[in-house]
């Protein structure tokens, strides 16, 4: 599995709990981004991020997880810098763009948060096979199950949509089209036409899926319909009870 | 058994006829080969059969399918699906779930088959398809091969009589393509499943398929024992079909009296036969 959202095989502590613990804790793991503005309680969360991520799946993970949300963050950052203007400056940019201290210390709050608030649902989809998040849905949340089935089958497509990606890419860089510039624009003048293939062979496969879905009885689906049972332990007690204190510290205001 | 008499269909906004005039009949415990060219309207057969044509895929529906007795009008493709299965070739659209044991279950939860039953199945499935140490593997880790294999279970689960196979091995390489036929001989001969299967791979269908049908341009152009088709080289070759050299030569070497008997389908078994007939003429 390359793409950082999906389902990864293991029998840790985590992959062990409820569905439903692990949903409460990846919600409860963003809410101190929205609840606190401090940057060390948020940078602390991260840090936890990480350690979960490699208590479930080994470091490795956490960290080619970490990369991908740094480059993309380091992005956001540099664009939030030279936009924000107000405030002590601590540079001039050549052309005349002056870096500010607020700016500086905004946009790693916002860049934080970003990484904060998006890692915990990363997390919980590399822990919970899709089916125990939509049974979870079903039973216990009393979503109808069309809708559970239409939120779970979209996260399983965006690694799918992403292999077909690299796929048409590859498939153009035979004809000899070059992906690899350092043209920023360049690059995603070659990818848009790209679009195009890509909407309709994502069209293609979920006419499949939605055939092959329809073949196996999912008409006929009802609320009681799961065969999986998943019970409550220790461990989720603790863990509940750890994202209380979570959400309760960050709402405190205990930290400025 | 599977009978078609007069099918013909044409998609809703399509030029001309995906299927003309089809009558076809598939006993009970056969193992069915589909070939043809691409577009000839193999797939549009399959549907026929799993009654997506007319239910899923509309159009200008004529004649009759009835498949264990039903006629595919007046059954839901999913009431259908008791008694047909379906594999297609698109590995990775036809996954539902991201762990093997789930994507068992999920027609299993759907059909509502007794929770005391439904341990057996999944291991009875896992097993003759020869996947039972993948159970708690994500899908997504797995090879193409062991993903169709997995697709295949999770359809020999539900215990249809008929499983219908769209190309199932188009995305594997030749190794894993002769373990999912193996896997399908297996199926068809210990539990008596019938199996319709379209593929282009026609050295694997002569070996393991017990009839055969030629499809070209909507039309049934030959059906029978694979070896009654496989002598009708002209007509093979005008639906685009490449059937092996060696089969070619033992029909021209029957066509001149020099030959009977089975039509080789590899050089080895080429090779006894041409043994065979210089030796009857050394005497
Ligand atoms: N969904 C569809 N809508 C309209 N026409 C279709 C559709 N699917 C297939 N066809 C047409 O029906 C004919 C038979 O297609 P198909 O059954 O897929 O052939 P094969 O599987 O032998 O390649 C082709 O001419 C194809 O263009
Ligand atoms: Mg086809």
């Amino acid at each position: 599995m390359n793409g950082f959202l999906g389902y990864v095989n293991g029998s840790s502590p985590l992959h062990n709990l409820h569905p439903l613990t692990k949903m409460i804790m990846s919600v409860a793991l963003c809410a101190p981004c929205f609840l606190s503005g401090n940057h060390l309680l948020i940078l602390g969360i991260i840090a936890l991020n990480l350690c979960l991520f490699a208590s479930a799946g080994g470091a490795g993970r956490a960290i080619t997880t970490l990369l991908s949300f740094v480059k993309f963050s380091a992005v956001l950052f540099v664009l939030q810098v030279l936009f924000i203007r107000d405030g002590t400056p601590i540079f001039t940019l050549p052309p005349g763009i002056v870096v500010t201290r607020e700016g500086v210390m905004f946009s790693l709050l916002f860049v934080l948060r970003f990484m904060a608030s998006t890692m915990p649902l990363a997390l919980m989809l590399s822990v919970t096979p899709v089916g125990d998040i939509s049974n979870v849905l079903v039973r216990n949340l009393r979503i109808p199950y069309k809708y559970a089935f239409v939120i779970t089958t979209a996260v399983r497509f965006i690694p799918l949509f992403s292999e077909e990606m690299l796929g048409i890419m590859e498939a153009q860089t035979a004809r000899g089209v070059e992906f690899d510039t350092k043209n920023f624009i360049k690059k995603i003048r070659l990818l848009v036409p790209l679009c195009v293939p890509l909407l309709v062979s994502s069209v293609r496969k979920i006419e499949n899926s939605a055939i092959s879905a329809e073949l196996r009885g999912f008409n006929l689906r009802t609320r009681l319909s799961g065969y999986k049972q998943y019970s409550f332990g220790a461990n989720d007690v603790l863990v509940i009870a750890a994202c209380a204190a979570i959400i309760a510290f960050s709402a405190s205001g205990i930290l400025p | 058994m599977i009978k078609t008499a007069g099918l013909c269909f044409r998609y809703a906004g399509g030029g001309r006829n995906a299927l003309s005039d089809i009558d076809l009949e598939i006993n009970d415990g056969d193992f069915f080969g589909i070939i043809g060219s691409s577009g000839a309207g193999k797939s549009t057969l399959t549907y026929a059969l799993n009654g997506l044509v007319p239910h899923h895929f509309r159009g200008d529906f004529a004649g009759e399918v009835t498949v264990n007795g039903l006629d595919t009008r007046r059954s839901a493709p999913e009431a259908l699906a008791r008694h047909v299965g379906s594999v297609f070739q698109d590995i990775d659209s036809q996954m539902l779930a991201s762990v093997v044991e789930d994507e068992i279950l999920f027609g299993l939860e759907n059909f509502a088959i007794p929770r005391e039953e439904i341990e057996r199945r999944v291991e009875d499935s896992l097993a003759s398809t020869g996947i039972s140490e993948l159970r708690r593997r994500s899908v997504s880790s797995l090879s193409g091969g062991q993903k169709q294999k997995v697709a295949i279970a999770a359809i020999v689960a539900l215990r249809p009589a008929i499983v219908v196979l769209d190309e199932p091995t188009g995305e594997l390489d030749p190794q894993s393509s002769r373990r999912v036929f193996e896997i399908l001989k297996d199926l068809n001969e210990d539990h008596g499943v019938t199996i319709v299967l379209v593929e282009q791979k026609i050295m694997l269908l002569c070996e393991f398929a017990k009839r055969l049908a030629v499809m070209g341009s909507g039309s049934l152009i030959l059906s029978g024992p694979v070896k009654d088709v496989l002598s009708h080289a002209e007509e093979l070759e005008e639906a685009g079909v490449n059937i092996p050299r060696v089969a070619a030569l033992a029909r021209r070497l029957e066509e001149r009296g020099l030959y009977q008997g089975d039509v080789p389908l590899d050089i080895g078994r080429a090779r006894i036969m041409i043994e065979g007939i210089l030796c009857d003429a050394s005497f």
